[in-house]
């Protein structure tokens, strides 16, 4: 797939958000790893490239972090949602919503013109 | 909200990040881990997981780099990556660093401390309101006032005359000093010498200067004349220890009570020349309180109907808007009227005229130091340069030597902008490290040069001393941050894959450039060496002038009587004091004189011979002091013709005068010189009784003069008089001795600065050594770049030239051609540089001749003598390089490669 930068880590970035909004916190690792199974596989990434989104995520305020021990007792940094995370979870995801929405019309007003 | 809240983080990561570069290392390594573990739970081998891991993860260091990217600021980061990689550069050549760093900072400090100087003395404007409004009012009267400044000094009728114009002048202030010296003052119990000013009421607020306690003076304090003191900041700081209770306590000055009623502003110290003021008083009707110089014949007062004593200086502040050709039109008329109602002396002076000079820098020293200053600081300019021009060479080709290092990086894929990024901050590191060492430098230099200068005065730089040390150092940036943009645009992609030797033609452009830089460097030394043969010169003729004068075993101190009320019992006190000093032991002789001898003061009269003007044109002149018994004994000039004055010579005695021998040879030429009348000024006629060899007065660059003397006794209101003692053991050791003696014998008086005669007369030409030492400074400091430059480049070339040396050498040249032709090339860049900067020394000398003593700037030797001294330098700094070539094995040397 074609990538530029800021698409790709704006929506790995929702995808972020969205796995801590469901999974509550979680490391690097599982971030990953649940995004590989929700997008089926059709989605496989190094997962290297997760750290700098997260690092951004940080930054901005939408995540916080901390270590802690993983289910095998192995230390792990754990990310958290944070309150600002959420609605910033919110507003993008409807706005994500609105843009598919209004490109889906797209995709079906060419087709009906035909 | 969210972009400043990121800003702030990758700000706060920029600085802090290498503490979260281990964190992001251990959670990269915990993430691999649990792959690996999660890889081994569904059936690999251990290796096997691990490497799937870390297939999984990506590239681990290209992910680590995009992290930091983003946590930083990627600019600042570059920043302190060329900056750590700058000082480990500059670390690694330790001599390299140090020689670039001192040198700058040598040439940055040199040129602040100088300007420092030039700034406080020429340009720097006074710390009052709006100075630029203010103005010193100059006459063209040069002779004829009564005070040491013939040309700014005014009578105070002129001055309220000048002062009622206020269309003209929104205010107008005077001010004098009370003595051209110090004056004794007491604060609490001992007595101290303070400089005090008499000002007229308006002087505070018209200057437009506040005070820091108390108030300052009002109109109503002039016209009551009150007993009332401002002192100086700095004063009440040394004296009062900046104690607020000093209001409203005595203050005596020469032993009258004053009234402390206020301290004025920190920055302000007066206006006077050279000192700064210690305290400021009303202007007084009291004799012993009147402005300094000699009062006319007959009055004491300054306010008397005859307004004949020319004493106040004057700054005015202009109305807003009024031009200063338009304020002289409207003031001269005024002016003109007022001066002659003040009877002018001399039918001479009848159209004086009033000008104005700007009140910036400080009065009296603009001129004087004019020329010295501009001087010095054209020499430190030079100086700079060629220093500039020695670490540019020296940074060429230090990158030159680098070149491989460069052609590697580009080849590696560094690109240009990059690595020029680089040797700039290189080179900026060095300038600012230069720069900050100069500072330090120049604050101590400046010091030392107001020691030297014996100016009284804070130096301590201000804003514009800032902005100029500033501006310096950019500028030397500038040329610095050109030197590697040179080397980056000239490092060729495949250097690093071909030998040097094949390369030694690319040198030749670079060769050329800096022999001409060395030649422009030669020529600019040649400038400064040239200079500094005149002054060194200079100095040592001041320093061996016939004096006249026999200084050594001399000690000389002021004494100003307090409370006398008439000449007889001033005369009865000066007796006393020689009979006391006569008895201390170790004391030779002693005597008086009115004017000290070397301090540049002189007393000056017009004279007459047995009734007529002896040099026919209404011209002549005399240079006279009044002294006490046994003067010229003391002093050791001979006594050619009659005798010496004697204590026989008492007030009621016969006047007698004694003149030099350019009197006698000038006035009385041809005729036996005893027993002729004199007359100075309109005082009683003289017999001459003695004729002496010609001796120094004001100081020793003074030309001969007819001078005349006469007995201290002889004359009205003698006041303060100068003490010379006669040893024929160390002077300066005598003092203590005396210093009891005087506490002893008057209390109350302070001995105003008290200095061996020796001393005295070298203040004299304390300019000249100052400019002198310098210059010779100067000078050698460029000979001494100059010779690093030429040896370095030297040294650079001929390691480049080996293998072609070795090739010559087994073709069959001989040692001998070979360090000839080495010191061909360096005699010839000489040669160039004396060439050219051969016209620019002849001018130069032009330029400072008026600095010079007794020689002439044509004098062929010195320019002779400078070009001898850069030939040798040429030589020596050739000679090793030029050595090492001819000393080069023609078999190593075709194995260099």
């Amino acid at each position: 797939m074609k990538e530029t930068n800021d698409i790709w880590q704006g929506t790995l970035g929702l995808m972020v958000l969205k796995t801590l909004d469901v999974m509550g916190p979680l490391h690097g690792y599982g971030i990953a790893r649940r995004i590989e199974q929700i997008s089926e596989k059709l989605l496989t990434v190094n997962h290297g490239t997760l750290y700098p989104v997260l690092l951004r995520l940080e930054q901005e305020g939408s995540i916080e972090s901390e270590w802690g021990a993983s289910d095998n007792n192995r230390s792990a940094k754990f990310y958290r949602l944070t309150k600002a995370g959420r609605k910033e979870l919110n507003s993008e995801a409807q706005h994500w919503q609105e843009t598919t929405e209004i490109i889906a019309r797209f995709f079906a007003a060419r087709g009906a013109s035909r | 909200m969210k972009p400043v809240r990121r800003a702030w983080n990758r700000l706060v990561g920029a600085f802090f990040g290498h503490r979260r570069e281990a964190d992001l290392t251990r959670e990269m390594e915990s993430h691999i881990a649990m792959q690996a573990e999660d890889n081994e739970r569904a059936g690999m081998t251990l290796e096997e997981a691990r490497r799937a891991a870390v297939l999984k993860f990506g590239a681990v260091e290209s992910s680590k780099e995009s992290y930091r990217d983003q946590r930083g600021l990627p600019q600042l980061d570059l920043l302190r990556q060329d900056l750590r990689y700058a000082i480990r550069q500059l670390r690694k050549t330790p001599g390299f660093t140090v020689v670039v760093v001192l040198t700058l900072a040598l040439g940055i400090g040199a040129n602040t401390a100088i300007f420092s100087v030039m700034n406080r003395a020429m340009l720097r404007f006074l710390p009052v309101h709006d100075p630029k409004q203010l103005v010193y009012l100059n006459t063209t009267l040069s002779f004829g006032a009564q005070s040491g400044d013939g040309d700014t000094s005014l009578t105070e009728y002129i001055f309220e005359q000048l002062r009622a114009e206020r269309r003209v002048f929104s205010d107008l202030v005077a001010f004098a000093p009370i003595s051209n010296q110090k004056v004794s003052v007491r604060y609490g119990r001992e007595p101290e010498e303070a400089l005090v000013d008499v000002v007229s009421g308006n002087f505070f607020t018209g200057l437009g200067t506040a005070a820091t306690i108390g108030r300052i003076f009002g109109l109503e304090d002039e016209s009551s004349h009150a007993p009332l003191a401002v002192l100086s900041y700095d004063y009440w700081t040394q004296r009062c220890g900046r104690d607020a209770s000093v209001l409203g306590r005595p203050l005596f000055i020469k032993g009258i009570p004053f009234t402390i009623i206020g301290v004025a502003a920190p920055d302000f110290i007066g206006v006077e020349h050279r000192r700064p003021t210690d305290v400021w008083i009303p202007l007084q009707t009291q004799g012993e309180l009147q402005p300094w110089g000699q009062p006319p014949a007959g009055g004491l007062s300054l306010y008397g109907s005859a307004h004949n004593w020319w004493c106040l200086k004057t700054i005015g502040r202009l109305q807003p808007g009024v031009g200063r050709t338009q304020a002289l039109a409207q003031l001269q008329p005024v002016f003109q009227r007022a001066a002659l109602e003040g009877a002018l002396r001399n039918p001479k002076f009848d159209k004086p005229k009033l000008y104005f000079t700007p009140a910036r820098g400080i009065d009296g020293l603009r001129d004087g130091y004019q020329q010295p200053l501009t001087a010095l600081m054209v020499m430190v300019g030079l100086v700079l340069v060629i220093a500039c021009a020695n670490i540019a060479m020296l940074l060429i080709a230090r990158n030159a030597a680098r070149g491989r290092e460069f052609s590697l990086r580009m080849a590696l894929g560094g690109n240009r902008s990059r690595l020029f990024r680089q040797l700039l901050t290189e080179s900026l590191l060095l300038v600012t490290m230069g720069a900050g060492i100069g500072w330090l430098f120049a604050l101590w230099a400046t010091q030392a040069l107001a020691t030297w200068t014996q100016l009284d005065l804070n130096l301590s730089p201000d804003r514009t001393v800032v902005l100029f040390t500033v501006g310096v150092s950019l500028l030397v940036a500038l040329v610095f941050g050109l030197a590697p943009l040179r080397s980056v645009v000239r490092t060729p992609l495949g250097l690093a894959l071909r030998t040097s030797a094949a390369t030694a033609n690319q040198d030749r452009g670079r060769l050329r450039s800096s022999q001409v830089v060395l030649s422009l460097q030669i020529a600019l030394c040649l400038v400064l060496l040239t200079g500094a043969g005149f002054l060194v010169q200079t100095l040592r003729n001041l320093q061996h002038v016939d004096l006249g004068v026999r200084t050594r075993g001399l000690l000389v101190f002021g004494v100003s009587p307090q409370n006398i009320r008439s000449d007889a019992e001033m005369l009865r006190f000066y007796q006393a004091l020689l009979d006391r000093l006569r008895a201390l032991p170790g004391v030779d002789a002693v005597t008086l004189m009115r004017q000290r001898i070397g301090s540049g003061w002189s007393a000056n009269a017009s004279v007459q011979v047995d009734g007529t003007d002896p040099a026919g044109d209404g011209n002549s002149h005399i240079r006279w002091n009044g002294v006490g018994p046994d003067y010229f004994h003391v002093v050791g000039t001979p006594v050619l013709l009659g005798r010496d004055f004697s204590a026989a010579d008492t007030a009621s005695a016969p006047r007698v005068a004694i003149v030099n021998q350019t009197f006698a040879k000038r006035y009385l030429a041809g005729r036996a010189p005893l027993g002729h009348q004199i007359t100075r000024g309109n005082n009683e006629p003289c017999t001459i009784v003695g004729v002496v060899a010609d001796s120094k007065y004001t100081g020793v660059q003074e030309k001969e003069m007819t001078m005349a003397w006469f007995p201290y006794t002889q004359f009205e209101g003698i006041s303060g008089m100068h003490v010379e003692l006669r040893t024929s053991g160390n002077p300066a050791g005598l003092l203590p001795e005396v210093r009891r003696a005087m506490i002893d014998f008057a209390p109350d008086l302070a001995l105003l600065q008290p200095m061996t005669q020796e001393e005295q007369f070298e203040q004299s030409f304390s300019e000249e050594r100052l400019l002198a030492r310098l210059s010779l400074f100067f000078g050698l400091l460029a000979a001494m770049l100059v010779a690093t430059g030429l040896y370095g480049t030297l040294a650079y070339t001929v390691n480049r030239r080996t293998m072609e040396v070795g090739i010559r050498m087994a073709l069959g040249a001989r040692r001998g051609q070979v360090l000839w032709m080495v010191l061909r090339g360096s005699l010839l860049v000489g040669s160039i540089g004396v060439l050219l900067g051969l016209p620019m020394a002849i001018g130069g000398a032009r330029l400072l001749e008026s600095q010079f003593f007794g020689v002439k700037p044509g004098d062929p030797r010195f320019f002779i003598a400078a070009a001898a001294g850069i030939a040798l330098v040429t030589l020596a700094a050739s000679l090793i390089p030029a050595r090492r070539a001819a000393s080069v094995d023609p078999i190593v040397a075709l194995r260099f490669e």
